[in-house]
This record gives C-alpha cells, sequence and structure tokens, in this order.
C-alpha cells in the first residue's frame, strides 16, 4: 500500500496529527474502548512536547489501518480487533494476537462486532507464516521453555545454522488484567498493577499511583518522590545486574551469573532490611508510600548499594574485556536505528540503537525532577551496546541512589488521596525496560478503563529484526540482551 | 582473567544462610500476616474481612458459634490488616504453612473464645522413599508474572544453594520427579500445563506456588484465567506468599521432600526458637542474618 493510500484510509483527525509535521512523530500507544456499540480508539503520540498528544477517533465497524505508516502500530491494532471486534482495514497481518489458539469469543467484545473474515490471512498462514524452500528448516520453541523462564512461543525457520525467518507468538500469559481492573475502586487497586511484571512491579505501581494523582489532581509530598526513587532506581540496578549476569551465562562464561546473582540477592537484602520487602511491593500507594525509613536505615542502603555498584563496575568491565565474551557480545543480534524507529522500540534496547530516549531526562517526573540521571545512549545496536548499556545504566542508578539518600527531603511520607476521583489521564515512568505507561478513565472513583502499554508490549516486536541473518545458537544470548517480560507484555 | 574471577569467587566469605534463620525465619519480608487469635472479636473480624482485596480472610458462623478465617493460599501479603489492626495483625516472621496441603493453609479461630481450630488436613504429602536425596525439578509458569520465578531463580544463587539438598532444575518435565508450578493457570496456557504434566514420569508430584498457583490470587476473578493450579492438574502441596520468599521456598520443598533442614532431630522448629528469633529480629530478619552490610 502507498503512502497515500494508507493516508486516505486514516480519519480525518488521525490524518491531520500524522501529517502536522514533516517528522512523523513516536507512536507510543494505540487502545481501544467500548462505547455502546462504537469503539473509541485513542492514539498517543510523542512529539517531544512536555504532554503526549492525544488523538480519538470513535468508529463503528471499520477503520484505516495506521501499519503501512507505523509499523509498530501492528499488535496494538491486532489487540484492538481481538478485543473490541474493529476491522483496520489495509493491515498487513490481520490475524488474531491475543488467543489464537482458541475459537472462543474475544475477551470483551460487544455485541455487533466484527471480525477480520477467515479468508483474510490468506497467503499469511493462519498460524504461522509458512517460510518454504529448499532447505529450510522450522523449529519451533515454547510456550514451554528449559528453563526459570516464563511461557511464550517462537517460530523459527532456518537454512542451516542461519535464521532466515522469525515470529512471535505470545499472549500465553494473558490474564485479562485491564478488563479485570475496570469496575474496581482505583484507590485499592495497586496490587493488580504490581503483578502485571513481578520483577518490575515498583515502576508498574509508581506509573498506576502517577496516573491516578495526575487525575486527582494530588502531588505526593518531596520525601514520597524521594522514596519511589530509590525505589525504582534499585529495581533497575537489581535487574540490570541480573540481565547482565545471564547475558554471561547464555555464552558461557560461567563465573559472571554466579557473581551477578549474588549482587542482585545483595541488594535484595538491602531492600528487604530498608523497608520489609524485597521487590517493593505494598510501598507505593495512590498519595504517597507507606513507609518511612530512617536516617540508620538509608545509610545502611547507601553502603550496600555502593558496595554492590562498586563490585559490579569492576567485574562487568572485566567480563566485557574477556575475549571469549567479546568473540560471541560483538556484531550479535544487530537492531539497527531504523529498525528501532520503525518498532518505536522504547529503554536501554532503543537507547544501544541510538534512541536517544529516557523518561527520566525528557519528562522528570516524581524525584527527577530534583535530580536528574545521567542517561546513556550508544550506537551499535548489538548485544554488546545492550550489555554496555546496562552498565552504563547501573552505573548512574548507583550515583543518583547516593545522592538522592545522602540529601533526603523532609517531611510526610503519604498525602491523604481524595475519593471519588473523575476524568482521564495518563502517566509514563522509565522502568527497568523503558517506558510504561499507564491510561485511566475514573467515574467516581472507580474504574471504567485502563489501559497498559508496557516496554515489552512495544519491544517484542524488535526482536525477530535483530535476530534474523544471525545464527540460531545466538537466539537465547540475543533474546536475554533485550529481556522483555512475557507477562508485561501479555498483561 | 577468568582466573581472576574465579580466584575472588573462591576467597569470598560463604554467603549461606544459616540453616536456623531459613527455618525460623523463613516468612520474614513475605507481608504474609499472623493473627493473634486472642485479640479478635466480632467487630475486628468484619473489619479484617472487609478490608482485605482477595477475600482470603473471612468470617462466618456455624453451629460451634463465630469464626474467622486466615486464607494464606489467597493472602497476597498487601499489609492492609497489618496496618488496619497492629493490635491483632503482625507481620509473620515465621511460616510453618509451607509444603503442606490445600487445607491446612487455612487458619480458623473462634471469634467468641479467640482459639484456633485445627484444620480437619490429610496427611501431608509423601514422597516415595526410592527418590532418596536427588530431586529433579522442573519449574513451569503457568502464566504467572514472573514475580515467583524471581523468587525461585534466587534458589540458585550463593545464598541459598538449592543443590546442597540435591535438587537441580531440570529443562524437561520428562526429567523431573516434582513439578513446581507458578500462576494462575491461563486460558491460554491451561493445555501446556496439561501437556507438561503428562510428560512427567510418576510419582508426579506437583507443587504449586504463590497466591496465584494456590488459589488464582488477584487474578483469580478474570475469565481469562481458569484459576488455581489445582483447577487444572492435581496438586500434591502448596507454598504460599506474592511472591514466597527464598526461605518459604525451601522450608516448602524440605516439608514436601521430607528433608530436615539441619541438625537431626530440628526438622520442626519449635515455638520458642520461633519467639527467640523474632523477638531480636524483625521483617528484616534474614538480611541482618546473612547479610554483613546491611546489619
Amino acid at each position: 500500500m502507498t503512502r497515500d493510500a494508507a493516508l486516505a484510509g486514516l480519519p480525518l483527525t488521525l490524518r491531520r496529527t500524522w501529517e502536522k509535521d514533516a517528522q512523523p512523530p513516536r507512536l507510543v500507544s494505540i487502545f481501544g474502548r467500548s462505547v455502546g456499540r462504537e469503539t473509541e480508539v485513542h492514539y498517543l503520540f510523542d512529539r517531544g512536547a512536555a504532554d503526549y498528544e492525544e488523538t480519538t477517533v470513535v468508529v463503528g465497524g471499520e477503520i484505516g489501518s495506521l501499519v503501512p505508516l507505523a509499523p509498530a502500530a501492528s499488535w496494538q491494532e491486532r489487540e484492538i480487533h481481538d478485543r473490541f471486534g474493529l476491522i483496520f482495514a489495509g493491515h498487513p497481518d490481520p490475524r488474531p494476537l491475543l488467543r489464537p489458539w482458541q475459537p472462543a469469543p474475544p475477551v470483551s467484545a460487544p455485541n455487533g462486532t466484527r471480525r477480520w473474515p477467515p479468508d483474510a490471512a490468506a497467503g499469511i498462514g493462519a498460524e504461522f507464516i509458512p517460510v518454504t524452500g529448499n532447505g529450510v528448516t522450522e523449529v519451533a520453541v515454547g510456550p514451554v521453555h528449559a528453563g526459570i523462564i516464563e511461557p511464550g512461543h517462537f517460530r523459527f525457520s532456518t537454512m542451516g545454522d542461519r535464521v532466515i525467518f522469525l515470529e512471535l507468538r505470545h499472549f500465553y500469559t494473558h490474564k485479562g488484567t485491564e478488563d479485570l481492573l475496570a469496575g474496581m475502586d482505583a484507590a485499592g487497586a495497586t496490587p493488580i498493577a504490581e503483578s502485571v511484571s513481578g520483577d518490575n512491579c515498583l515502576a508498574h505501581a509508581v506509573a498506576y499511583c502517577q496516573a491516578l494523582e495526575r487525575i486527582a489532581g494530588v502531588e505526593p509530598p518531596p520525601r514520597a518522590q524521594a522514596l519511589r526513587g530509590v525505589g525504582m532506581e534499585l529495581e533497575r540496578l537489581a535487574n540490570h545486574i541480573g540481565d547482565f549476569g545471564a547475558l554471561c551465562g547464555d555464552v558461557g562464561f560461567a563465573p559472571m551469573p554466579a557473581l551477578a546473582s549474588r549482587l542482585k540477592e545483595d541488594l535484595l537484602l538491602a531492600s528487604l532490611a530498608f523497608c520489609g520487602t524485597r521487590y517493593w511491593r505494598g510501598i507505593a500507594v495512590p498519595g504517597g508510600v507507606t513507609m518511612d525509613p530512617g536516617e540508620q536505615a538509608r545509610a545502611a542502603l547507601a553502603r550496600a548499594v555502593a558496595a554492590a555498584g562498586r563490585e559490579f563496575a569492576e567485574l562487568g568491565g572485566r567480563a566485557l574485556r574477556n575475549p571469549s565474551v567479546q568473540a560471541r557480545f560483538d556484531g550479535a543480534g544487530v537492531l539497527t536505528p531504523q529498525a528501532a524507529r520503525d518498532f518505536a522500540a522504547v529503554g536501554p534496547v532503543a537507547r544501544a540503537s541510538g534512541a536517544p530516549l529516557d523518561l527520566r531526562r525528557d519528562r522528570p517526573y516524581g524525584a527527577y525532577r530534583r535530580r536528574s540521571v545521567a542517561a546513556a545512549r550508544l550506537a551499535a545496536g548489538d548485544v554488546m551496546a545492550r550489555a554496555q548499556i546496562r552498565m552504563l545504566e547501573a552505573a548512574a542508578a548507583v550515583e543518583f541512589l547516593r545522592a538522592t539518600l545522602a540529601d533526603w527531603p523532609p517531611g510526610n511520607v503519604r498525602d491523604r488521596f481524595p475519593a471519588g476521583a473523575e476524568g482521564r489521564g495518563w502517566a509514563a515512568v522509565e522502568s527497568p525496560r523503558g517506558e510504561l505507561v499507564y491510561w485511566l478513565l475514573l467515574q467516581q472513583g472507580r474504574i471504567v478503563r485502563c489501559h497498559i502499554r508496557s516496554p515489552s508490549f512495544q519491544n517484542w516486536p524488535a526482536l525477530p529484526p535483530a535476530v534474523i541473518g544471525g545464527i540460531i545458537a545466538d537466539f537465547p544470548m540475543i533474546n536475554k540482551s533485550f529481556n522483555l517480560s512475557y507477562s508485561g507484555c501479555d498483561r | 582473567m577468568m582466573g581472576d574471577l574465579l580466584l575472588r569467587t573462591l576467597r569470598s566469605p560463604s554467603r549461606l544462610v544459616p540453616l536456623d534463620a531459613l527455618r525460623c525465619t523463613n516468612a520474614g519480608g513475605s507481608r504474609m500476616p499472623q493473627v493473634l487469635g486472642g485479640r479478635l472479636n466480632a467487630d475486628l473480624a468484619d473489619r479484617l474481612a472487609a478490608i482485605c482485596p482477595t477475600e482470603a480472610m473471612r468470617r462466618g458462623s456455624d453451629s460451634g458459634g463465630r469464626w474467622f478465617e486466615l486464607d494464606y493460599g489467597e493472602c497476597i501479603g498487601c499489609g492492609r490488616c497489618a496496618a488496619a489492626a497492629p493490635e491483632a495483625v503482625l507481620p509473620a516472621v515465621h511460616l510453618e504453612a509451607c509444603g503442606v496441603r490445600r487445607e491446612a493453609l487455612v487458619h480458623r479461630w473462634s471469634v467468641d473464645t479467640g482459639k484456633e481450630i485445627p484444620p480437619q488436613t490429610a496427611e501431608p504429602p509423601r514422597l516415595d522413599r526410592w527418590l532418596g536425596r536427588a530431586v529433579n525439578i522442573r519449574q513451569l509458569d503457568a502464566g504467572s508474572c514472573n514475580g515467583c520465578e524471581a523468587e525461585i531463580a534466587a534458589l540458585t544463587n550463593p545464598y541459598y544453594d538449592l543443590e546442597r539438598w540435591g535438587a537441580h532444575f531440570v529443562a524437561s518435565p520428562k526429567h523431573a520427579d516434582l513439578l513446581l508450578v507458578t500462576g494462575p493457570v491461563t486460558r491460554n496456557m491451561a493445555e501446556a500445563v496439561r501437556q507438561t504434566y503428562a510428560a512427567l514420569p510418576a510419582p508426579k508430584l506437583v507443587v504449586a506456588v504463590g497466591a496465584c498457583g494456590c488459589s488464582g490470587g488477584v487474578f483469580d476473578a478474570s475469565p481469562a484465567v481458569a484459576g488455581g493450579v489445582d483447577q487444572v492438574i492435581p496438586v500434591d502441596a502448596y507454598i504460599p506468599g506474592c511472591p514466597p520468599t527464598p526461605a518459604m521456598l525451601l522450608t516448602g520443598l524440605a516439608a514436601v521432600l521430607q528433608r530436615r533442614l539441619g541438625r537431626r532431630g530440628a526438622g520442626r522448629v519449635s515455638a520458642e526458637a520461633v519467639k527467640a528469633r523474632s523477638a531480636t529480629a524483625g521483617a528484616g530478619s534474614v538480611a541482618s542474618r546473612a547479610n554483613p552490610q546491611s546489619s
């Protein structure tokens, strides 16, 4: 489909938004909401301004697809099709996304919805895009993987060792979280946000709380902001150290995963001593946080972070200077800056492919308004760059934690959160995996619609371009260098 | 260069969490509640039941009078009960109910007398003796949020070192004696869970992990979720928590495998030992025992 044809198919308001600038905006999210027999489709774009730009279109039945203009829209539109029964005309991949292996009706489609006709995907293959030819072998992996990992399916087409095509089939852990949240008392629903992605639970809780606070017009006290900031940077540090160790483990560099798992546990135990939980569950609540550690606890945490940070910087540097590690990491799994832009990749993955995208710097929130974080950026886009970016960000997190814990704001940690908040709003935080967006619509304090755009949902489609062309034996390492959450994606 | 790293590993002091800390303070940091039955009254029971987001706390009455119930299998440790009624609910430091039958996760008290009503539980799960001292564990994520996986993965770090007990994580259910299942079983994973169970050789021991694995947890009401693990395959034992701490996972597995953690005759934890430990430690007890930097 040509650009003009794709533009002509779009609703007028959306076309105007898209054409406003010479440079097309970055697609943040597309999501739907049932309004009677029609569907309200929301488009969130990032044009670099302080606020995201939201365009809303109400349609019944059919709407033009944005995919020919923005490939990143593909999964978003397929999800809306599955959940709300909306046809995206001109979508190049009209197959179900959320529950393709079940004949059951979609999770929340209202009556009178429309489906892509059964032959819409003709030529694509109902289940997997077929790759044929002499010597092509198909390798199916998952959903049950060979380790302590979440479930998902990967379908490789290989020619010898070389991967010539890869398709993902996820959403095995789809828990209907957004539907579950609808109707709930907003102030009490934080535990659900914490269970969207269990190793980034504080980032999810804070993003959820910030969206609520924005709607209610509440600004948590500075000390609460500092505590959230400390927790989120600790979460990033622990995740990056763990990922780095696992990445070295995937290329057989055995000492590093053992040392990294120890450093990660040091940090979890320091968290436990600091606030009584290892992963900061139950800490962030609308209006603030639920605990206020004293000076001694802060000093102890600062010591633990400094020790872990020092050791990780030294050990990680040594690992990356090791020739056997370099031979595997260098030049493997390249995500080009162009592919990163096309798929609107976020987080460390994008920053390792040249995209200067970090919400802590671009749209400072909470503690980052008081204290900035050194933003890392590399251009190579290979596994080595994604390993290095984690080391750089770990060092920046250590510095942020040192400075924040030393300069502790006075005051209380929790303000009363008003009952019966109404309105709509979004909040975005930089989780360890990247930009995490919560969009909320409230009525009398209850959730009408909650949309969760996790960084993993955005980044998973950017994985195949980095894998295709490499050898299949590199896949675990490349996948680990992205380290995306399945549950965060599937929700 | 690699030699340097290995030398450092060998020279660094042992990080192993002492066994009595594992046993006596296994729930430290889990945020699971401990109810002081003697402080219960009808008004408090009502309040607690109303505040609990997963209905893990319930009250009712039967011929024996009014009762109050806490189901650890549904508890996500949100801490609201302990915040609302600190006089009657404390953060638990030790949790016996790890690696037990489902009924044994439910604790019930008489609201009138404050006495605990013992659960009518079946015999604890028994592992065939022929498994001896080695057990192969296959971890299966049936739809979890990855929180339980993070803690299960922590079992292999130098603090907990699961392999001390001859337990290994294996890559295929066909190699496994025990299936460690996390998460609410999603509708999309139900068939994969059934097939994984079918591939497991006898005796097919299954342990459900976490609030979601035990009961569906916060996702139980979702139509995209089938429920707890036992809605799809038979389950022998349950380890509660959201997520369970590594120490809870270890004590739970030890209970299922009938291993003693520590000295002969120290298999069960005496009430005095827990009390002594709780008095000197707090929620961060495991940390203060194990981590020289945080003490």
